[in-house]
């Protein structure tokens, strides 16, 4: 219970980090890289549903989009990646890198595209080639910091 | 490698599926994004309380804002009325109300055909049907219990269909061409996948009308149209050709003729309704903008405040889409959330289609009514781009070049009234149709007011 309470405590918080970082002249990546890749390779899996739940509330506070739509945005690349678990198991930092690209590149996409159709604009629709490199190479290298803090490791898959 | 037994996600799938169904009925769901969100945001209440007391307004120019505040009143109106000599205005006044909606209902040409306004059916009693912008033709009101408005109440906002909407009459009326006599017309709701909203049913020449080479004639009603609801001499709008070009000394094929109207109604913040004048049954103060209540709040910078967005903190029942004004300054608009809590996103911040009103410095100018969105924001100074306005669609628009003035909220809903000062605007002067703006820059605890209509929901 306690790991919950942190977990939707403390994690949509991390979103409001990442602007820190940004305004702090630090190279800009996009918060959801790392929310992606976290749930879709190191999570545990039965949570994945609601810490994707808590990572969306987080989403809010910087986007004004609803959350339904943020848990789209961010669920459809954790949907996809997540059955690819299994065949990538170890998750060497090539793959997590990959993933971070493709996530970069998914994200702002999602966004325009979901926004267009339920008519949330957001402010998040812009690709930035800047933030999709950064993304891929600060995501994995970040991810490998977060997974020992709490409550990111309170979730770690068990193997 | 080792295989999970589990590689299907049935978890994360269902939460998927959860949330479209969140987007497609958002009332029912809403009420728990409130309390989810919220609850979230009581952390960052914690953290924003430390930040020490909150800052007032500063102090301006009073006089000076209250000046541009009746110059744009005065403007708005003027801009709204049609030609003096206009024969049918005779024996009427005009009563100025504020459009706080398009409907969604799409009509002829897939365009909105409903607008609702500020006012209800009951304190327009007295009006007439004709609803106007300057010399053109807007739509009509309805009455309560028929028609469009047959589910409508006199306590609900009044509802005006538009010329594009089925229910619409058909209107007589006759096309301004370069040579010739005018082609008389009747002219009527075009179907949903139809180029324009309009089109030509009937002709007094058909063989004239089929030999159309020129598009952009415009169309005024005349005398006889929908039994007198509709004075003659109202601009409807311009003449568009559906149809084949003529190629190597051919006569063109003209297919169908359709009429594009005058006003874009999505970028509409004002009409016009007519009475008659010394009727008795009201005057002319009996019809008031909507009356809005302010209460008061504290606006909580939010750590990494580049995206925009600010905690609001209220003991008020704030409603989604208010906006936040600081003395008569536009600060954003608000969602609600629980424990109370809000979250603003400021003007430059926003992607939402907002209604604008810009207000040239040469006074010999009537202001613009247009629809614009935020394309980027660099700290105070926002690019916006007008993507219609009031008289001309996106296509044909361009705003006067080397013009700079004070841009104003348009009617964004009942919570967001026109006449809010944004900022300083010039014209983009690479792309006529864009502006760069000048906004205040947040920084720290702030107080501010939160509007809301009062009467309104």
């Amino acid at each position: 219970m306690k790991r919950w309470v942190l977990w939707f405590l403390l994690a949509p918080q991390t979103w409001l980090l990442g602007g820190v970082w940004r305004d702090a002249g630090l190279p800009p990546f996009e918060v959801g890289v790392l929310a992606c890749l976290h749930l879709a390779f190191f999570a545990e899996r039965a949570a994945v549903p609601w810490l994707l739940l808590g990572m969306a509330i987080g989403r809010c506070l910087v986007d004004e989009a609803t959350l339904p739509l943020h848990l789209l945005v961010l669920g459809i690349p954790v949907a996809v990646l997540l059955p690819l678990r299994t065949l990538f198991f170890g998750q060497r930092l090539v793959w997590q890198v990959l993933a971070a690209l493709l996530c970069a590149i998914a994200i702002p996409r999602l966004s325009a595209l979901l926004g267009q159709m339920f008519d949330q604009p957001s402010s998040a629709e812009l690709l930035e080639p800047a933030v999709v490199a950064w993304s891929a190479v600060l995501a994995p290298l970040l991810l490998l910091l977060l997974r020992r803090l709490p409550p990111w490791a309170a979730f770690e898959e068990v193997r | 490698m080792r295989k999970k037994p589990t590689a299907f996600p049935v978890g994360l799938y269902g939460m998927l599926l959860f949330a479209l169904c969140w987007l497609v009925l958002p009332t029912i769901f809403a009420p728990l994004e409130r309390i989810l969100v919220g609850g979230v945001c009581v952390v960052v209440r914690g953290v924003a309380s430390l930040a020490g007391t909150p800052a007032e307004a500063a102090s301006s120019d009073n006089a000076a804002e209250s000046q541009l505040r009746q110059s744009l009143a005065a403007r708005v109106h003027a801009r709204a009325l049609p030609d003096p000599a206009a024969a049918w205005i005779t024996g009427l006044e005009p009563v100025h109300c504020a459009v706080v909606d398009v409907g969604k209902r799409l009509g002829g040409g897939g365009a909105p055909c409903e607008l609702l306004l500020d006012h209800t059916y009951a304190e327009l009693a007295g009006c007439r049907q004709l609803v106007t912008k300057g010399g053109a033709l807007v739509g009509w009101l309805q009455r309560p219990g028929s028609g469009a408005a047959a589910d409508d109440t006199s306590t609900d906002f009044a509802r005006v269909v538009l010329p594009n909407h089925p229910l619409a009459p058909a209107m007589h009326a006759e096309a301004t061409l370069a040579v010739g006599d005018p082609l008389r017309l009747v002219v009527r709701a075009a179907l949903t996948a139809d180029p324009a909203p309009l089109r030509v049913v009937l002709w007094d020449d058909p063989w004239r009308a089929a030999r159309l080479e020129q598009a952009g004639a415009p169309v005024r009603t005349t005398v006889g149209a929908t039994g007198g609801v509709v004075p003659a001499g109202l601009l409807l709008g311009a003449t568009r050709i559906w149809g084949y070009p003529g190629v190597a000394g051919q006569a063109p094929l003209t297919l169908g003729v359709y009429v594009t109207p005058a006003v874009v109604p999505r970028a509409l913040s004002h009409v016009v309704l007519w009475r008659a004048a010394n009727s008795g049954a009201f005057g002319l103060d009996d019809v008031p903008a909507r009356a809005v209540a302010r209460y008061p709040g504290v606006l909580q910078e939010l750590p990494g405040a580049s995206h925009g967005r600010h905690l609001l903190i209220t003991a008020a029942n704030v409603v989604s889409g208010a906006a936040v004004v600081q003395r008569d300054q536009l600060l954003g608009v608000v969602r609600p959330l629980a424990f109370g809590s809000a979250l603003m996103t400021s003007f430059a911040a926003s992607r939402q289609p907002w209604n604008l009103l810009l207000l040239s410095d040469d006074e010999a100018q009537g202001p613009i009514e247009v629809q614009a969105v935020v394309v980027a924001a660099d700290a105070n100074q926002v690019h916006v781009r007008v993507v219609a306005s009031v008289e001309a669609a996106a296509e044909a628009l361009q705003l006067p070049q080397r013009t700079a003035g004070t841009l104003f909220t348009g009617s964004n809903g009942i919570h967001c009234p026109a006449g809010l000062q944004i900022g300083r605007y010039v014209v983009d002067p690479d792309d006529g149709a864009a502006i760069f703006v000048t906004v205040p820059v947040l920084s720290g605890s702030q107080t501010v007011e939160v509007l809301a209509a009062e009467g309104g929901s």
